[in-house]
């Protein structure tokens, strides 16, 4: 039983390959099980690999534990964006700046991603976050393929508006004829094909301008990230519209094709443009499964900006890291 | 279809393992595991599933191989294969008996259930053009109250299909639109109804006592839960419980035309126990394919005769 405690439990032990590989199988299998892509569980478990082996365990800490809290290293490590951004000062600072005529350049958002992963729910999520603190809101409606994407767009808009002012009349026109109020409006020019797109976003963008918008958030078609002819316009749409921050939704349910979707979206605007932020979606339907973030982060090194947690408004969580590794490691 | 992917891998698993010839029989079949193991981790297999799968195949590999010890290499080769081929099945083949199917002149209905995105109001509307085209009179039932735009879209579609839909846009409750809708095409003497429903999960149980309820005033004929081809590890526990409140007999695999694998879903058959009928290979209403679980294995597998196997 000693020389059991000697080799298990006690401390000071130097740790070899040897010792690693049983307990580096089991957090592995456990990645996977959480939905991580065997592809990043190796990565993880090459990380702990080179952490470990050589050095020695503390007093009283077994070579397990001792690899536990390597992975959780490196779990914190990819999920910890590099750079922190205030997304609310820089939209301030932007809108404080007038140009010549007196016209503030409104911050523009797109949000990309697969079908039906939640774009357009998620949007709205975020122009509630924008409505509450006090910046006015343009939607606009570039999804012009799929059926009911505008009037979807408009419901939400009508929400937000009675959301924003209680007396909104559902169906009424603002001020400017258009569905919203003034706080939130909704910009659409109806179905059609992809030159339909680009022409509406860079409208909006005028209109926007035009019209004392603090904040723009398009909205675009789903699209597979295996089709080039539907990948493709999104770098011309990019370059058109010249957004501050593209954001990719993706959703936590998605298995190991989300290392693939989050590579593919990030190369899809060319070698100058990256996408700026992740908002993973559904994280409230997979339970502790939560490894599509890891899969998404680790593919591109793109920070996540939001996790959706739910379906209706104020279901828009900043990411705590410390829960997700927690939630990973249980 | 990317799937094929899968059965390429398994497929090179196999050849790999067996035309290393200077190891000895166990570790050909250890080494092939592994390949095997990987391939099917890396297409969303269930964990669990995929321990089992494999501790089977050693078993069965080692057992046939140990009463006869002087076959050939092409032998072992479909030994191997057949064995791989016959636990896959088991994974998507459920032998669940006769499938469901309409009978004309008679009024059958059709429920859709799923998480939420998953592709049901499209399906919803490809089954709906794939049985009208074959001669049934069908209608279209939009019963989800809760997404933004739900009713819109089911509308858009079904025009744009020539098929006669019921929805509505200031009733809330879900029930009561699909029972109002029910009882009109009823009355009308479709033979097809199919009623669209909301995305819902697993842990939102007010939701799921919607479903439920829903399905007990439509009364479906037939129960179809929607899958995305995409879905990783969650779909084990999103489909079973599924199965317990909605009880379906039928899966539609949908986004096959993407670059997912479809792992995820083939380990919901498994753990339901429930066939896939059809699956969706794009957004447009002709999208829809017939899906037979044996050819697709067969497929996966790269194997073109299968009897000539099965009678080995
Ligand atoms: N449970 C849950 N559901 C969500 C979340 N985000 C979005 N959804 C749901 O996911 C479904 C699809 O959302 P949409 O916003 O329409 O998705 P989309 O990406 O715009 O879809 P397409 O435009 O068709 O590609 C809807 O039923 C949403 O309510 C989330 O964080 N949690
Ligand atoms: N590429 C591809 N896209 C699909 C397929 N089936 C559905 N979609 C797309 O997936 C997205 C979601 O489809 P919906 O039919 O709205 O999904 P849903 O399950 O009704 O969504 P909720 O009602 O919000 O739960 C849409 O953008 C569809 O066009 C398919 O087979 N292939
Ligand atoms: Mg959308
Ligand atoms: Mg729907």
């Amino acid at each position: 039983a000693f020389s059991f405690l000697k080799k298990h439990i006690l401390g000071n032990k130097t740790i070899s390959e040897e010792d690693l590989k049983s307990v580096l199988d089991k957090l592995q299998q456990k990645l996977i099980s959480k939905n991580v892509a065997p592809e990043v569980a190796r990565h993880l478990s090459q990380q702990v690999s080179k952490d470990l082996i050589g050095s020695k365990t503390a007093n009283w800490t077994s070579v397990e534990n001792t690899a536990r809290e390597s992975l959780i290293k490196a779990l914190t490590q990819i999920l910890t964006p590099g750079v922190s951004v205030d997304l609310l000062h820089e939209i301030q600072k932007r809108t404080s700046q007038k140009d010549s005529e007196g016209k503030k350049h409104p911050y523009v958002f797109s949000i990309v991603g697969v079908n039906g992963v939640g774009k357009s729910t998620n949007l709205s999520k975020l122009a509630f976050w924008l409505l509450q603190n006090n910046f006015n809101v343009l939607i606009v409606a570039c999804d012009t393929f799929r059926s009911g994407a505008v009037e979807q767009l408009r419901v939400h808009v009508e929400n937000l508006a009675q959301l924003t002012d209680e007396s909104h009349v559902r169906g009424s026109r603002n001020r400017r004829g258009k569905s919203g109020n003034d706080h939130v409006e909704l910009f659409e020019a109806g179905y059609g094909g992809s030159d339909l797109v680009a022409k509406i976003a860079k409208q909006a963008i005028k209109y926007a301008k035009d019209q004392n918008f603090d904040v723009v958030l398009m909205d675009t078609a789903g699209r597979r990230h295996n089709d080039p002819t539907l990948m493709s316009p999104l770098k011309s749409f990019a370059e058109q519209a010249n957004p501050d921050k593209i954001i990719m939704v993706g959703e936590a349910l998605v298995g190991t094709d989300s290392v693939q979707q989050a590579k593919n979206f990030n190369n899809a605007f060319g070698k100058v443009r990256n996408l700026d932020f992740f908002i993973v979606s559904k994280c409230d339907t997979v339970g502790e499964m939560l490894g599509t973030m890891v899969n998404m982060v680790y593919a591109t090194g793109i920070p996540i900006l939001f996790v959706g947690v739910g379906q209706t408004y104020t279901d828009l969580r900043t990411l705590s890291v410390k829960w997700a590794v927690d939630t990973l490691m249980s | 279809m990317v799937l094929a992917d899968l059965g390429k891998r398994i497929n090179s698993a196999v050849n790999g393992a067996l035309s290393n010839s200077q190891d000895d029989y166990a570790s050909t079949v250890d080494h092939m595991l592994k390949g095997i193991v990987t391939a099917l981790l890396e297409s969303d297999v269930n964990v669990k599933l995929v321990s089992k799968l494999k501790n089977n195949l050693k078993s069965k590999l080692l057992d046939s191989k140990g009463d006869n010890r002087s076959i050939s290499n092409g032998q072992t080769k479909k030994m191997i294969q057949k064995a791989v081929f016959d636990e896959l099945c088991d994974l998507v083949d459920c032998r669940t008996g006769e499938s469901f199917q309409p009978k004309k002149k008679k009024c059958n209905v059709i429920m859709f259930v799923g998480l939420q995105g998953s592709g049901k109001t499209t399906s919803c509307t490809k089954l709906a053009v794939y049985y009208s085209r074959r001669g049934y009179k069908v209608g279209l039932i939009c019963a989800d109250t809760f997404r933004a735009g739900a009713f819109d879209q089911l509308k858009q579609n079904a025009i744009k299909a020539h098929i006669p839909f019921y929805g509505s846009y200031t009733e809330t409750n879900p029930v009561k639109v699909a029972a109002e809708g029910v009882a009109k095409f009823k009355k009308e003497k479709f033979e097809i109804i199919i009623v669209d429903t909301s995305g819902r999960h697993q842990q939102e149980q007010a939701l799921f006592q919607e479903m439920v309820e829903i399905s007990n005033v439509v009364k479906p004929n037939q129960t179809i839960m929607v899958l995305d081809a995409s879905i990783g590890q969650a779909a084990e526990q999103q489909s079973k419980a599924f199965k317990e409140s909605a009880d379906f007999g039928a899966i539609i695999l949908t986004k096959m035309d993407g670059h997912a694998k479809g792992g995820g879903a083939i380990s919901a058959v498994a753990a339901t126990n429930t066939p896939i009928i059809f699956i969706g290979t794009g957004e447009h209403m002709h999208d829809l394919e017939k899906f037979s679980p044996k050819s697709f294995v067969s497929k996966l597998l790269g194997i073109g005769d299968i009897e000539s196997l099965l009678e080995q």
